[in-house]
This record gives C-alpha cells, sequence and structure tokens, in this order.
C-alpha cells in the first residue's frame, strides 16, 4: 500500500508543475461564463443548447491561437526561408480557419437564441475582453 | 442561337456555384487542414486513494460465542478508484442539440483491515474493473449504464478462496430544470452487506455547481455548498458496506474444512466532508462524522447456495456509534473538451460520480470563482486575446 501511496504522490507532483496558469486560466473562462451568462440573458430552453455549442466554438478558436503561438516560439531569426514560407502560410491559414469558425458557429447560435441575443453575446465578449485587457494593465500605460 | 443567350447567365451560375462549393470545401476544411490535435473526452482520466478508519468498539452482546472471541470491531480501508473515458462521440440533432456517448473504463481496489480484537490480522481486498456507459440525449435526459466485475479475497491467508461478483447499475436522470433534476433506475449492489437488487431513486434541488441537495437512494443524501471556486462542503449521510471473502484460519465458523466464509458489513456514516480543489489536477478531502448501524455479518457459502439473496448466517451483530474518518486524494489526468454550464454533462459527471466507490469526481464541475478579474498576467488569458487585441 505504501507503494501506490508513493506512486500517488509522485504522479501528484508531476502532474500538478503547471497548475498555477492552469488555475489562472480556468478562473478566467470560468467569469467570462459567467460574465456572459449574466449579461445575454438565455432562457432555460436556449441555454440548453447554446453552452454545449459555444463551448465547442470556444475550444476550437482557442486551439487555432495556441497552435499558431506555439508555432512562433522559435522566433523569426533562428527561422530558415523555407520555415519562414511555412510559418506565413500556417498564419494564413489560420486567420482562414478562425474566421470559418466564426462564421459557422455564429449561424448556428443565431438560429438558437436570434440575432438580437447574439449582439448581446458579442458586445458581452467585447466588454468582458476589454475587462480582462485593463486587469493586464491597470494604469494604461502602454508600452 | 437562343440557346447560345443563355450561356452568359449559365457562365455566372456555375462561376457562382463552384465558389459556393469552394467557400464550402474550403470553409470545412480550414480548420480541419491545420491538424490540431483537440481533446476528445468530456470526462477526466481520474485516480483516487481513499483511506477510512473507525476506532473499534466493543460488541454490544457478548453472551454469544463468536462476540466473546472478536471483542472489539473496527474498520481500516484503503482504496484505490479510477475512471477513465475510452470512446467519446458527439453526434448534432436536427434541431442543433449535441448528444453524446461516453464509454469509460473504472477500476477500483481495496484493502479491508477489520479490526477485531481477539483474531489475527485479515486484510481482504476486493479488485474490479469494470465499464461504463452514458449518453447524454443533449436535452433533458442522461441514461446511464455501468458494469464491474470484481472479485474479492482474504489474502492473509493463501488457503481462501476468491469470490468472483458482479455489480451493476442502471439509471435514466432527467433534468428538469437547471434546479431540479429526477433519478430512475435499477442496481445490483453489495454495499448493504449482501447481494442485493434495489431501485434507484435520486433527487436533487439545486444546481450542481451552487448549493445543492442531493438524495440518491440507496446510496446517499447530501447538502453541497460551494464554498468559492476551491472548496465544498458537504453535510452528508451514506452507507457503506459490502461483501468479502473471509478466510477461516481462525476456525469461526464451525465447519472447519470449509476454508472460507462471506464477511459482509455496512454502517451509515452521517458527517462533513470537505473538498479542496488545490489545483486543476489535483483535489483533497477530509470527512468526519458519526458511524452508525456498525453491522457484521459471516454467511456461510453453502448453507446460501443457489440464492439470490444470503439469509442464512452463522453470526451478525453490531457495535456502538463510533466516529470514522476519511481523507482522499484525487488526480485528474488529461485535458477536456470545454462543458461551461453544460447542464447534461454536469449531470452525467454527477452520475458517474455518484457510483464511484468514494465519489470522487464531482470536482471536475467548474464552480464560478468569487473573486473578481484581478492580479491576472498574460500567460492566463493568452487563450482568450488575439494579439489583435492590444
Amino acid at each position: 500500500m505504501r507503494f501506490i501511496l508513493h506512486i500517488f504522490i509522485f504522479l501528484a507532483l508531476v502532474n500538478s508543475s503547471s497548475a498555477f496558469a492552469q488555475n489562472q486560466k480556468d478562473k478566467v473562462e470560468a467569469l467570462r461564463v459567467d460574465y456572459i451568462t449574466k449579461r445575454v440573458e438565455l432562457s432555460s430552453a436556449e441555454s440548453e443548447k447554446f453552452w454545449p455549442i459555444y463551448n465547442e466554438y470556444n475550444d476550437k478558436i482557442k486551439a487555432i491561437r495556441k497552435n499558431l503561438r506555439q508555432s512562433y516560439r522559435k522566433g523569426p531569426e533562428n527561422l530558415s526561408d523555407q520555415e519562414s514560407e511555412q510559418l506565413y502560410i500556417l498564419f494564413v491559414q489560420s486567420k482562414q480557419a478562425e474566421v470559418d469558425v466564426h462564421k459557422q458557429y455564429n449561424d448556428k447560435l443565431k438560429v438558437i437564441i436570434g440575432a438580437r441575443k447574439m449582439v448581446k453575446l458579442h458586445l458581452a465578449e467585447e466588454e468582458f475582453r476589454m475587462k480582462v485587457m485593463r486587469s493586464l494593465n491597470p494604469k494604461g500605460e502602454g508600452e | 442561337m437562343k440557346g447560345l443567350k443563355n450561356i452568359p447567365s449559365l457562365l455566372v451560375w456555375c462561376t457562382g456555384f463552384f465558389i459556393l462549393v469552394s467557400t464550402k470545401v474550403f470553409s470545412q476544411n480550414a480548420f480541419d487542414s491545420l491538424k490540431i490535435k483537440s481533446p476528445k473526452h468530456y470526462f477526466n482520466t481520474l485516480i483516487s486513494l481513499d483511506s477510512y478508519r473507525k476506532p473499534d468498539r466493543p460488541f454490544k452482546d457478548t453472551s454469544d460465542l463468536i462476540s466473546k472471541r472478536l471483542k472489539r470491531y473496527g474498520i481500516k480501508q484503503l482504496s484505490f478508484y479510477f475512471h477513465a473515458p475510452l470512446y467519446t462521440k458527439d453526434k448534432t440533432s436536427g434541431d442543433g442539440t449535441i448528444q453524446n456517448t461516453h464509454i469509460l473504463l473504472t477500476g477500483n481496489f481495496v484493502s479491508l483491515r477489520p479490526v477485531f480484537d481477539g483474531l489475527r490480522d485479515h486484510n481482504l481486498i476486493k479488485f474490479g474493473v469494470g465499464l461504463r456507459y452514458i449518453y447524454n440525449t443533449g436535452k433533458k435526459g442522461v441514461w446511464f449504464v455501468d458494469m464491474s466485475p470484481f472479485v474479492t479475497r482474504d489474502i492473509t491467508y493463501p488457503s481462501s478462496k476468491p469470490y468472483y461478483r458482479l455489480a451493476s447499475t442502471i439509471v435514466y436522470s432527467h433534468n428538469v430544470s437547471d434546479k431540479f433534476n429526477w433519478r430512475l433506475g435499477a442496481t445490483k449492489s453489495f454495499m448493504w452487506g449482501n447481494r442485493l437488487y434495489l431501485p434507484f431513486l435520486g433527487l436533487r434541488i439545486g444546481r450542481l455547481d451552487k448549493v445543492n441537495l442531493s438524495v440518491q437512494f440507496p446510496r446517499s443524501i447530501s447538502l453541497n455548498v460551494p464554498m468559492g471556486s476551491k472548496v465544498i462542503f458537504s453535510f452528508y449521510s451514506r452507507s457503506q458496506g459490502g461483501m468479502y471473502n473471509f478466510s477461516n484460519a481462525d476456525s469461526l465458523y464451525y465447519k472447519k474444512n470449509v476454508q472460507t466464509f462471506h464477511f459482509s458489513r455496512y454502517e451509515i456514516n452521517t458527517g462533513g466532508r470537505f473538498d479542496f480543489r488545490v489545483t486543476r489536477n489535483f483535489n483533497f478531502y477530509v470527512a468526519t462524522g458519526l458511524s452508525t448501524r456498525n453491522t457484521i455479518s459471516f454467511y456461510s457459502d453453502n448453507a446460501n447456495k443457489k440464492r439470490v439473496f444470503y439469509n442464512k448466517y452463522f453470526y451478525s451483530k453490531s457495535v456502538a456509534p463510533t466516529l470514522f474518518f476519511n481523507f482522499g486524494l484525487v488526480l485528474k489526468f488529461g485535458k477536456t473538451r470545454s462543458y461551461y454550464n453544460n447542464k447534461n454533462i454536469y449531470d452525467a459527471i454527477d452520475l458517474n460520480n455518484t457510483s464511484s466507490p468514494n465519489n470522487a469526481g464531482n470536482a471536475q464541475i467548474p464552480l464560478t470563482p468569487k473573486k473578481k478579474i484581478s492580479d491576472l498576467n498574460l500567460k492566463s488569458v493568452e487563450d482568450l486575446v488575439d494579439y489583435n487585441d492590444f
């Protein structure tokens, strides 16, 4: 049994190594969802269909951005011409994919909640983003 | 010549058609062409380690010969549980609802050491691996089916025989609204210290991510109170128990040539539990309270052959109520798809949790932090903002 306990503690340590940033991300995500819920005023029936699709939409956008961000890690000065070309193509593809995902999922969401609430949703997303930006730079100082 | 007049308009239509088709094709493939690996499942792989202790107390009736030999009874139990998603399939229906099917592999290992003052040490183990099927209709209902074959054995004495059993549950859960849910089903369980076929009746008042009262017969009644996004307090009453194989090395059963008999126990624990969500992937809990109806029974297998319900025991007694202590660690692995405010997935997680031996799973349901947005760093919001936002 001690062996199992030791394995467990080892796994807990390994598993929690990048926990802080992830916790912060989860917190922001939960606050965002809460903010949108309050601002868009979805009915129970709308909520039932809306959130599974909205979560899927959000996951895809985040995945595209993360994928692109990771590809840029190497830094332009360390890239060969061929790599630069590939990265440029990836950038264009990612932007196109984002637009497509926005279009595809916003169309689906509009069917569920209607155009008026879609406007509310976009405003809520934008407002929340502004709040986040302000919290990153509370005094409004630019670089 | 008339036909030639239509050629320009035909060309316009054809061009339009191909643009539409190519846009459609491109729009379908733009995301896929990036070949991004996304999480497949809604459930984390979860493992938990649970330690449960009950101090020993004397038997109420000491006139019985076996009671005289046993003298006192207490429990030391260590259990290990895991579940891992094997398969997840989403399907979008005509009206836009997303239905999903989940298959999970489950497993548990229990090492139970009943503490009898008058006997040598017995380490009773239970080991099982099973499958769990969860179907979310996407509207109001979630179906849940669990099959858990397991084996029990007294490993302290190699001469004792193993015994194979099957526990199973089928439940339909219906979300009338965010704040009210009912469940109906059937379960074959050994939790009450016997092989029982019981109805499964459940009720929940209040949202799963807020304060809620949950009644899950025959398992538990609990009042759950989230305290911020990191701590959940539960006041609960829960039945606990099981049926194990017990070596007859101490000759408790009068037929000395019988090497193994069945030891069964159950108790009702009422107390408080704190669940701490330390990080996204690591939680722990502590619980304590009063353990009542501490009953044990010994059944001979021969006397109960081919019976659905074991009804011939050669010993059954209880000890006075005592305190119990419970401590557990829960680890989650892997990334999941988002399911914020997806009440059916919350319900599926709760059903999955209700059927876990130590209720180790509801920490997957996100709670809203009380704190406002402050002290963020760029790393924490990089998925949310695009660099165009700066």
